[in-house]
């Protein structure tokens, strides 16, 4: 929070010293309603709406939309043409009156009042949702730019028109001001409700979704209604939308999630998640829906989900990974770290080596600290640890978790009863399996 | 090929036991302290004479409902938050501002439920109503309601009570028919105050904003939203049956004896041919629990509503410095409500029922509300309202309104 605080104070500092030289800030909700007048001095109508395009990290305003007296049609007419801004009056230039449009938006352009106030947002920096209270603009050289959202309560009293009486009564009563509550435009992620709109829009700005923590998002998504939560899902790309979807704890809200994509986008994002996952994932669902989902699926990942599919929930072999990094006994230090490199696995999976003999049966284990000590001419065969835990794919997960309790692994092997390796159970799977319950 | 399609029906039973709930809880805690004083002072002042308006209340309740289960399935979103969206900070908070009042208002019934429930057993109410105060708010802040919300539920079969017991006080079914086919309305404030308080308890504005909540909790699907209103129309119905069953009741007991309802105690009589000499202790119970219930949905539900349109961290599950206006709000209505209710000598069953006058007066508010919205293509695409729900909607504002107006003159004394 504190940190937060500092990084926006500074930030504005600056935006604050280059507005004192040429410009000035004011609140959206200090101009909306404001009198439009023509150069003549004539009221043409009230300011309805701002409009900005989404091209840079702080948008112009492109142009503003107009409501005439009993009239619901709004009128568009663009920004460069507005001689003069305060907090009483919108001023036109001369050639101004000709210029009205009837108001239209392009994918990537947004009203800053139909579909910006009072309207849920991300705060990327928070990784909370918040509602957006007010927004901040600053005037420079005649451009109108968004700079801040406002999420705090001064936001709710500016809009209400009770914001100087309660200064001066808290003022009076504990000669106490409420704190600003407001955040800088790059951290801001709109959701947008025009649903026909939104997507196009969404992925013109989903970039900054893509700076939250995988944990975060899940945690936004379960807060978000289900129109927003599948809209943003599609938005983000494979990877995050697969990691995201293994931080989702509710198994309901997994499924409608994947649901919520395309068969083939559904069956690329339980590609990239971990198979154990996908593996958990895919079991929740309905048996027709799920093969048709594994059917979907591409070779490699299929074929391992498909094994692990087979073990009963609350076995070993179901919360196992099949991520895990085996050589032979003669392979040497060198060769094993040229293997080493071409993985992808999660660390925790390749802290330990294991050593098979040339027919495939486990016989030892080795670390990685090895890899990266011992001469790289040495072979594996001499530096590997005989005495070996193993973990029967029919065992219960109670047991397991008991082993991991006694010997305080960060992994343990899953051998079949020709002491094959199918799997490996990290220190992470189990320890998600007990908090589950 | 029979056979699939039953193994279809089955597929429709089981889905509807997935979706259903939300329609039928909000209509077991609709009948809370404030609708169970309404609806046996209706049957105890004014006999048989206002059993009829439930009908047309029935059809008003169902879609008013209706709507509000719509707008949660279609949108996700719940009713202060599509109010704030489409109509900005400042209606909303001068709307809430007059929600809050309303539900303060039951939250007050609710405690007097308690107190007067429990004066039957000779509880002093300084004793009950502290009690429940921070039973129920420890219920709910330490996150144990869901465990209790069955027990509630199941001890809402005490409403059978009044079925088997109306029967029991064998009414007269032909003054009853006669009713219906000619309704005659008295133009008093009393006889209209009630017909205010019997549409505001049955169709309470708070409810609308509970039963969205829920629908949207429970994550249906577009397409399984026919279930869903299933579950609303079996709920209205089923709350409906209820209280005219309550209302015949006292009407053919407590009305016929010609008893005026000041206490609960007076209440309790109308279920003297069922239950002899236990009957005060069965009426007691029986509103004590509909109390209780109601008192911990809502100012739960209240905080929720406000603090979502605010934009405030809420949920039981956040600690209090993470969410400090919905515990205050959520504890200031409990323990203020509370505090009202050990006024001395302030009249227990009269506050139940003035309560559902004002939820009466607030609901035409709310339905405007809730009419623009269905009525919003932008939001609810394909699922906007057919004209037949604007008709009776709109009738039922147009009504509410003129009772009101009227109410309030003879009040006055205009």
């Amino acid at each position: 929070m504190f940190n937060r605080g500092f990084e926006m104070r500074a930030e504005e500092n600056i935006i604050v010293a280059k507005a004192e030289n040429s410009g000035h800030f004011l609140f959206i909700s200090e101009i909306l309603n404001r009198p439009i007048l023509s150069a003549s001095g004539d009221s043409l109508g009230k300011l309805h709406d701002l409009k900005v395009r989404l091209d840079e990290p702080f948008p112009r305003i492109v142009s503003l939309a107009m409501k005439k007296r009993r009239e619901k049609k709004l009128l568009e007419l663009d920004w460069g043409l507005v001689e003069s801004l305060d907090t009483n009056r919108i001023g036109l230039a001369a050639e101004a009156e000709n210029s009205f449009r009837t108001l239209e938006t392009a994918p990537d352009e947004i009203l800053l009042r139909d579909e910006l106030l009072d309207k849920q947002v991300v705060d990327t920096l928070g990784a909370k949702i918040e509602r957006v209270n007010d927004i901040h603009l600053l005037i420079v050289n005649k451009d109108l730019r968004i700079v801040h959202v406002d999420f705090g309560m001064r936001g709710i009293l500016r809009r209400l028109g009770w914001l100087r009486v309660s200064d001066k009564i808290m003022n009076w009563l504990f000669s106490y001001r409420s704190e600003e509550k407001i955040i800088s435009w790059k951290y801001v992620q709109p959701l947008l409700s025009d649903p026909v709109k939104k997507n196009l829009k969404l992925n013109v700005t989903a970039r900054r979704l893509h700076a939250l923590h995988p944990s975060d998002l899940a945690d936004i998504l379960e807060e978000l209604d289900q129109v927003n939560r599948s809209s943003i899902f599609r938005a983000l790309d494979l990877q995050t939308a697969a990691q995201t979807l293994e931080e989702v704890e509710d198994p309901k809200l997994q499924i409608s999630l994947i649901e919520s994509a395309p068969d083939e986008r559904a069956s690329d994002i339980l590609e990239e998640m971990a198979p154990d996952e996908a593996t958990d994932l895919l079991s929740e669902f309905p048996s027709e829906q799920m093969d048709r989902l594994v059917r979907t699926m591409e070779k490699p990942s299929r074929d391992t989900v498909v094994a692990l599919l087979k073990f009963k929930e609350g076995t070993a072999g179901s919360i196992m990974t099949k991520d895990f990094f085996a050589v032979t006994a003669d392979t040497t230090i060198g060769q094993a770290i040229e293997e080493f490199r071409a993985t992808t696995f999660p660390l925790e999976s390749v802290a330990y080596i294991y050593i098979t003999s040339p027919d495939g049966r486990l016989r030892g284990v080795s670390t990685l600290r090895h890899l990266i000590t011992a001469p790289k001419d040495a072979r594996l065969g001499t530096l590997m640890n005989e005495r070996l835990v193993t973990i029967d794919p029919q065992d219960d997960v109670e047991d397991v978790a008991e082993i991991f309790k006694k010997y305080k692994f960060l992994a343990v092997p899953v051998v079949n009863s020709e002491r094959m390796i199918e799997g490996l159970i990290t220190l992470k799977d189990i320890m998600e399996s007990q908090f589950e319950e | 090929m029979r056979l699939p399609k039953l193994r279809l029906h089955w597929k429709t039973v089981l889905l509807f036991l997935t979706v259903a709930g939300p329609g039928i809880i909000t209509s077991n805690v609709d009948n809370d302290a404030g609708g169970i004083a309404t609806y046996s002072m209706a049957g105890a002042h004014f006999g048989y004479k206002l059993l009829w308006s439930l009908i047309p209340i029935m059809l008003a309740l169902i879609i008013v409902q209706e709507m509000s289960a719509r707008m949660g399935v279609v949108t996700g979103k719940g009713l202060s938050d599509l109010i704030r969206e489409r109509f900005g900070v400042k209606i909303t908070v001068y709307l809430l501002f007059a929600v809050v009042l309303t539900n303060f208002g039951n939250v007050i019934a609710e405690f007097a439920g308690v107190a007067s429930s429990l004066e039957i057993f000779r509880v002093s109410k300084y004793l009950s109503v502290p009690a429940a105060a921070v039973i129920v708010w420890l219920l709910v802040v330490k996150g144990t309601y869901r465990s209790v919300e069955k027990i509630f539920l199941y001890a809402c079969l005490f409403y059978i009570t009044y079925i088997v017991a109306g029967f029991l006080a064998k009414p007269d079914w032909g003054t009853i028919g006669r009713n219906f086919i000619s309704p005659d309305v008295a133009f008093t404030s009393e006889s209209i105050g009630m017909i205010i308080g019997l549409v505001g308890t049955t169709i309470a504005p708070w409810m609308q904003f509970y039963l969205q909540a829920a629908i949207v909790e429970k994550n249906i699907a577009v397409k399984n939203y026919r279930l869903a209103r299933m579950d609303v129309i079996i709920g209205s119905f089923g709350v409906t049956l209820i209280a005219a069953f309550i209302v015949l009741t006292c009407a053919a007991t407590l009305f016929k004896a010609g008893f005026r309802i000041e206490t609960a105690a007076d209440a309790a009589q109308a279920l003297r041919p069922l239950a002899g000499k236990y009957t005060s202790a069965l009426f007691a119970f029986g509103l004590l629990n509909a109390s209780l219930f109601a008192a911990s949905i809502l100012p739960l539900s209240t905080s929720f509503v406000v603090c979502e349109a605010m934009g405030w961290e809420n949920g039981v599950d956040k600690k209090f410095s993470e969410a400090p206006q919905f515990y205050g709000l959520y504890s200031m209505l409990i323990f203020l409500g509370a505090g009202i209710v050990l006024i001395p000598n302030i009249p227990l069953f009269p506050v139940m029922y003035l309560s559902q006058v004002l939820n009466g007066i607030t609901l035409p508010l709310i339905l405007v509300f809730m009419l623009k919205l269905t009525n919003d293509k932008k939001l609810m695409g394909e699922y906007v309202n057919k004209k037949g729900y604007n008709i009776v909607a709109g009738v039922t504002i147009i009504i509410l309104v003129a009772l009101t107006v009227v109410y309030l003159g003879l009040l006055l004394g205009l």
